[in-house]
């Protein structure tokens, strides 16, 4: 008796030793990559490049990872977040042209890409695919509308002069001294943190993420949840696309993509840095930051640019490994 | 002796046998009904385009499919031995993005004056080494497949980049023009690459004891591991063969473009979508090649289909779209009522 | 004719298995505490216990899938620390498991020749034209049966099955052959035509382990049993020196007899009624009614109905016809939403698949099915949730560092005790344990008896579906037998013993009855 649980006893310190091995070896990793670049590049280390990292590279990854956390949360993924965006970008900017206000432009970029949402929840929850395959359908589809709605795939730019003021506020302005797309981010990054971990969806969520059977079991319509929470989904990504589009002022189809893998590996190093190894929006923030951080030095140095990827992708597949052999180890197989 | 009578199941087990029974009748519907499909989309288009079922145009539609049949079997391979679980079974993502490297490889030893033999041994070589990564993060770190073979997807791709600065390399030597050549009757070389191809993993996946192997460990694990299979090996080697037929269709891909081109990863779509489709038109409804060449052939059939009547071809992404939905919904479904 | 040659003795060892004090424990759980089981060499050797009492872990243990903590293994008279899989195989022992490991997508040579597939000489392709032969052949020889060659093992039924799993045990020219209950799912001419098979291959020199409930089974093929009862082995003779009866006696007997701490409640209104509830295949025409403060327990083996019966009542599985009436209203349960709207809980028997979630909190555990009780305008009031999970802990006496504990941290009966706690906090009415004690330990075991005779003096109607028999007549009020698909018999549980519930379950009382 006293020996089994010993030895039970022992296998959890292990695990909790490797978990905080790993997550202090990140932070490590963190600081070890920050002083790399300090060293070789003079500009990395100055407030204009840091300043230029968090405007430029975080906010809209930051909202993407974020919308692609609760799909992670929830047990599924979401590969048509790009998707999302994408249609929220067009919708809004037809809209626009069409001579509309922004603000009804602006709602129904957001209802586009909450419809997005609404045909993946279709799929996973009415009819049970597998949400990888669900979201991997609505992508292939949602590119093939794109090119149709667009002669093919012909960018649709907002007149220079006719972008109204409020939409150029959204892409440039700043809020209470922050710009207006990290302002965005840092709301959307608040509100969904609380939304995790002090509301009944946030907790049901999380719990069908770890062991759909039992949310079941405990009398709860999980496929309910599955599906407000892809809709969820599909409306943050949305918000992304607008503030993408204000940005740049044009609407390039499936322009959206570009942040998939990132935005799963931001979530994915959040969830190895949690203590208990769940998906959580302060975790994917410290990803989606990682990322940037690296980018940017990537892009500082003599490099090649398209080492940018390489660099980036290793970093990814290295915390995929290290996560995946922790839990393997934590697990005590 | 009567055995069928006296072992012929009564009461309960009885009940249970028309259950099944209904189940099979929903399976052979999606299976002749993918192929009734099949056979309206040809008669369709060969009634609307009179070019479409001559000779030159079918070999065309072979050679043209010849890159992504090549990758969808080594994806069908993965498929297999992964099982049919995509997110927590078999699944290569990096598939195309290993046959823009591997095409890359190729086309850059070429412009460094390589002969064919060093740039088709080092494209092979590239594309087991892609497989060779994915089989130690699947089997031996434990990521799930869809995880790590993005991952490696994303370097991959990375790489290319690096090595061709996105640019074309162009590439020209006597095989690759022999490869993108025709025969005197206008069938493409690729097309009987394609159908070699075939043949010979058909030959090993469904007629030797490794592919058997390779359903059982994919299919119940547990009944493999029971009949004392090797698991890990044999998963692990499904997805360096997978690897391999990356590299093969790096190098069928120079022939055909010649040279290595940006814009691989357009491809890994198509592929997935080929390879799971295929599984509809077996017997058993499980991935088997001559299943994914069928739907390779359905694809770039459609696609020529639609180039012959104008259509623009960027429907087909779409239709390919609407098929996955309509095939994984139809299995998804099925399986239900069978449970 | 024998169809496969098998091995002949190589050395002249009486006792083919010998494993002596086997100790073997699971997170705090003492599985085997010294079992010892002896087989002699061409004997039917009969392997009998109540569920928890250490059959499958022993036989676990000589698959080699799991490793003892301690004890002697001896096969063939050579000692071992430990078996492999693939030991064990090299030895000779094959097994027939419960769950039949087979493809169900391979036909039936495929499956049979897995591993060891036949090849075209000269060639390295599967030889299937060989492969059908040799499976037609051996099918018929020893079974009598003709499949289809194209048959899928899918589409074969489950009797069917069973026999292409003893034949590739066969074909392995096995030493020793391990049957854990064969028979559960068969039907009583089936089972015939095993025990003539089992029957032969003894003949023929296999020694046999057959593991079943059925003790007139036991009685009828084996040639010498043993007994588990708690982890060790109680008795060990051959069968002409005892009997059926002697054997359940032996099974049931318990170390602590004070155990079951039944409070005397009255009882009042009818809670739950069931009239004639039919699902055919599973259970047929059975009723019956719960009242306040009850605790009904109901028994049979697998696949007798009772355990879907449970499942109906919690909406995870539909009646084809009957009626569900609670608490004096018609009840359509479809689904576990439904079940939880009207005030049905169920503490299910895998607990770790649908009862807890190991790698949530024990808060987050307790309060899962309640979370609308904690919840104003969609946000948690973490206060109350606290208070009630914390009063819940003390009340069950969980223990746990805390409420923020994974349940991955907690003993089985821990465990056990936060999937009760959860439907607690809901103010459940109608309570159904499904085997509410297995694996759970003997001092937490007596801690969820007396919580189930608090949950009916408070009011609530409780089932309880066990086969540990002692148990649920130690405290239920009544017991319902379910055999093949209908209730056979009601005890009150005051006059009910286990040997008599037993006997009703395995059907073995006055004369074989078989639905069919």
């Amino acid at each position: 008796m006293s020996l089994t649980t010993t030895k039970a006893a022992n296998a959890g310190l292990h695990g909790v030793v490797a978990a905080s091995l790993l997550r202090y070896g990140l932070i490590l990793a963190l600081i070890v990559v920050f002083a790399i670049f300090s060293a070789i590049t003079p500009t990395f280390l100055t407030l204009t490049n840091l300043q230029s990292v968090l405007v430029n590279n975080f906010p809209l990854l930051a909202i993407i990872s974020i919308a692609m956390t609760f799909a992670v949360a929830s047990g599924g993924i979401d590969l048509s977040v790009g998707t999302a965006m994408d249609f929220a970008s067009f919708a809004f900017v037809s809209l626009v042209l069409a001579g509309q206000p922004v603000a009804i432009a602006a709602l129904a970029g957001l209802a586009a890409g909450a419809l997005v949402g609404a045909f993946n929840a279709l799929l996973i929850s009415v009819i049970g695919v597998s949400p990888f395959l669900a979201t991997l359908g609505t992508l292939f589809i949602g590119r093939s509308v794109q090119q149709l709605l667009t002669n093919g795939g012909n960018p649709v730019y907002l007149p220079p002069n006719g972008v109204p003021e409020v939409f150029r506020f959204l892409g440039h302005g700043t809020l209470a001294g922050f710009p207006v797309p990290l302002a965005i981010a840092i709301i959307i990054a608040v509100a969904t943190a609380v939304m995790f971990v002090h509301t009944r969806f946030g907790r049901i969520t999380l719990s069908i993420g770890i062991q759909p059977s039992v949310v079941r079991y405990s009398g709860i319509a999980a496929p309910a949840y599955i599906a407000a929470t892809f809709v969820l989904v599909g409306l943050i990504a949305a918000v992304g696309g607008l503030i993408l589009t204000a940005t740049v002022t044009v609407y390039i189809p499936s322009s959206g993509n570009a942040f998939l893998l990132n935005a799963i590996g931001a979530t994915f190093i959040g969830t190895t840095l949690s203590p208990l190894g769940r998906p959580n929006v302060g975790g994917t923030i410290l990803g989606v930051l990682l990322l940037s951080i690296v980018a940017n030095g990537l892009l500082l140095t003599d490099l090649n640019f398209y080492w940018q990827q390489v660099g980036t992708g290793t970093l990814i597949f290295a915390v995929l490994a290290l996560s995946f052999i922790n839990r393997k180890a934590g697990s005590g197989a | 002796m009567s055995a069928e009578a006296e072992f012929a199941p009564s009461g309960f087990s009885s009940v249970e046998r028309s259950g099944r029974s209904a189940g099979n009748i929903a399976a052979a519907a999606l299976r002749f009904g993918s192929l009734i499909a099949f056979a309206a989309i040809l008669i369709v288009f060969s009634i609307t385009a009179p070019y479409f079922l001559s000779v030159g145009n079918i070999g065309n539609v072979l050679g043209q499919s010849a890159i992504s049949g090549v990758l969808a079997i080594g994806l069908t391979i993965v498929l297999i031995a992964g099982g049919s679980n995509v997110v927590t079974g078999g699944i290569d993502l990096s598939l195309a993005a290993n046959m823009g490297l591997s095409a890359a490889v190729y086309a850059s030893l070429t412009q460094l004056g390589y002969g064919d033999a060093v740039a088709i041994a080092a494209s092979i070589l590239t594309g087991s080494l892609i497989g060779l990564v994915n089989a130690i993060a699947v089997v031996y770190a434990g990521i799930v497949p869809l995880l790590a073979t993005l991952a490696v997807m994303n370097i991959v791709a990375g790489l290319e980049l690096v090595l061709t600065g996105n640019t074309v390399i162009p590439a020209s030597t006597p095989i690759l023009s022999a490869l993108s050549a025709s025969d005197p009757f206008g069938i493409p070389v690729l097309a009987y690459v394609l159908i070699d191809f075939t043949v010979l993993a058909t030959a090993v996946v469904q007629y030797t004891p490794l592919g058997l192997r390779l359903y059982a460990i994919g299919e119940f694990p547990d009944a493999a591991r029971a009949a004392g299979l090797p698991l890990r090996r044999l998963l692990a080697g499904a997805f360096i063969a997978s690897g391999v037929c990356g590299g093969l269709a790096g190098i069928l891909s120079v022939s055909y473009l010649s040279g290595s081109t940006t814009g691989s990863g357009e491809m890994l779509l198509p592929v997935v979508v080929t390879a799971l489709l295929g599984s509809v038109f077996p017997r058993r409804l499980v991935p088997t090649i001559t299943g994914t060449l069928l739907s390779a052939l359905l694809v770039g059939f459609l696609s020529n289909g639609f180039q012959l009547l104008n259509i623009s071809s960027t429907l087909v992404s779409g239709i390919q779209g609407l098929l996955i939905l309509i095939v994984v919904s139809a299995t998804t479904l099925l399986r239900r009522q069978e449970a | 004719m024998t169809v496969i040659p098998l091995k002949q003795p190589s050395t002249l060892q009486q006792d083919v298995i010998r494993l002596e004090g086997i100790v073997k424990g699971f997170g705090g759980a003492q599985a085997l505490a010294g079992a010892s089981l002896v087989v002699r060499r061409g004997t039917i050797h009969g392997l009998v216990g109540q569920n928890g009492a250490g059959k499958s872990t022993l036989i676990k243990l000589l698959a080699g899938l799991h490793q003892p903590d301690g004890g002697r293994i001896e096969i063939e008279g050579q000692a071992f620390d430990r078996l492999t899989p693939h030991l064990a195989e090299e030895l000779g022992i094959h097994f027939i498991h419960q769950d039949r490991l087979l493809v169900p997508t391979f036909t039936v040579g495929e499956a049979l020749f897995l591993g060891r597939e036949p090849r075209i000489a000269g060639t390295p392709f599967l030889d299937r034209r060989l492969m059908q032969r040799r499976a037609a052949e051996i099918l018929n020889d020893y079974f009598g049966v003709r499949l289809p060659n194209t048959a899928l093992i899918g589409d074969l039924s489950t009797a069917e099955k069973q026999i292409v799993q003893i034949t590739r045990a066969l074909l392995n020219q096995p030493k020793v052959l391990v049957f854990d209950e064969p028979t559960a799912a068969l039907v009583r001419r089936e089972a015939d035509i095993l025990f003539r098979l089992i029957r032969r291959l003894r003949d023929e020199g296999v020694t046999i382990i057959y593991i079943s409930h059925y003790l007139n089974e036991i009685e009828q093929l084996c040639d010498h049993v043993t007994v588990l009862r708690n982890g060790q082995d109680v008795a060990s003779s051959p069968i002409s020196e005892t009997s059926a009866a002697a054997i359940a006696r032996l099974m049931v007997e318990r170390d602590i007899q004070d155990m079951f701490p039944k409070p005397v409640v009255a009882l009042g209104d009818e809670i739950l009624k069931v009239e004639q509830l039919s699902a055919p295949g599973k259970y047929e025409d059975v009723s019956f009614t719960l009242r306040r403060g009850e605790v009904l327990g109901l028994t049979g083996l697998l696949g007798s109905g009772a355990k879907e019966l449970v499942r109906t009542l919690f909406g995870l599985e539909k009646p084809a016809s009957g009626r569900i009436d609670i608490g004096g209203r018609p009840a359509h349960l479809s689904n576990p939403t439904q079940a939880t709207g009207r005030n049905v809980a169920l503490v299910p028997e895998d607990r770790r698949r649908h009862g807890i979630a190991l790698d949530l909190s024990v808060k987050e555990n307790t309060s899962l099915s309640s979370l609308d009780r904690f919840t104003r305008f969609g946000f948690l009031d973490r206060k109350s949730e606290q208070r009630e999970v914390d009063a819940l802990i003390a009340r069950l006496q969980v223990k746990a560092s805390g409420r923020d504990a994974l349940l991955r941290t907690l003993s089985g009966g821990n465990q056990q005790k936060v999937a009760i706690a959860k439907w607690l906090s809901r103010h459940s009415e109608v309570y159904l344990l499904d085997e509410p004690t297995v694996g759970v330990d003997i001092g937490s075991k007596v801690e969820i008896y007396t919580l189930i005779g608090e949950l009916a003096a408070r009011g609530a109607g409780v089932i309880v579906l066990s086969s540990d028999l002692p148990e649920l007549i130690g405290i239920t009020d009544r017991i319902l037998v379910f055999f093949r698909g209908r209730v056979v018999r009601e005890f009150a549980s005051s006059e009910a013993t286990a040997d008599r519930v037993l006997a009703e379950s395995t059907g073995s009382p006055e004369g074989q009855r078989h639905v069919g």
